[in-house]
């Protein structure tokens, strides 16, 4: 893989890790019936 | 043909925004795919962290240097547009890479201290080296040692016709599933640049 020449220094320290996207929640099933209306 | 900018060793700058760039790398799995690991195309073969950044080494003179080295050729490689990996050699997965730490900016891409992957997904290396998308894979060919190959269906069938051994097949979406949920990363969905 050829990136070429080098040309410049970049110092990056992140606010936060750019560690793995936090996977949205499963979206959750209420376990009891919906009270009926009215 | 453009000139090569001289190395300015003292041109540097500084930034909080990790580098989002492009790689491919091969892949290692266990039977029950409980274990998938991603491993570089070249250099030592260690296997890139899960949940964890990946930390480049170097072992060229003058030891203990910085790395990554202005004036080397260590750290964590990737480019800044998806064509270039096309020409890596046999990629299993290709992705976004997120670098930071001290990273070597290149003409046409980066070398990183530190680095985790973004997004992924399984590649056909004959679709990819070919045509430079990383094609409708069906099936992951497992070869001994755990060594995976990503096969669409007809360059699998090319390879059977020409006797290629692929070992055990496995659907690809399982493949790539057990691949995200163990970096706990998004599929990538388009070879297009993000930015």
């Amino acid at each position: 893989m050829d990136i070429g020449a080098p040309l410049r220094i970049i110092e990056i320290e992140p606010v936060s890790l750019p560690l793995p996207e936090t996977l949205p929640e499963p979206e959750r099933i209420p376990d009891t019936e919906p009270a009926e209306p009215g | 043909m453009g000139t090569i900018p001289a190395p300015l060793e003292t041109f540097s700058a500084s930034a909080t925004d990790p580098i989002l760039a492009w790689r491919t790398w091969t892949l290692a799995g266990s039977r029950d795919l409980g274990e998938m690991r991603l491993l570089p195309i070249a250099g030592d073969g260690k296997p890139w962290p899960v949940r964890d950044p990946a930390r480049a080494a170097c072992r060229r003179p003058p030891r203990h240097h910085i790395v990554s080295g202005f004036g080397c050729r260590c750290g964590l490689h990737a480019t800044r547009a998806p064509d270039p990996v096309r020409r890596t050699r046999d990629p299993a997965v290709l992705g976004t890479v997120a670098l930071w730490g001290r990273v070597i900016e290149h003409e046409h891409g980066y070398r990183g201290e530190f680095g985790y992957p973004q997004r992924l997904r399984l590649a056909c290396y004959l679709c990819f080296w070919q045509w430079g998308v990383p094609g409708a894979c069906e099936v992951v060919a497992r070869r001994l040692g755990g060594r995976m190959v990503p096969l669409c269906g007809p360059h699998l069938e090319l390879s059977l016709r020409y006797g290629f051994r692929v070992g055990r097949l496995l659907p690809a979406h399982h493949v790539e599933q057990a691949l995200l949920s163990t970096y706990a990363v998004d599929v990538l969905r388009s070879v297009i640049p993000e930015r």
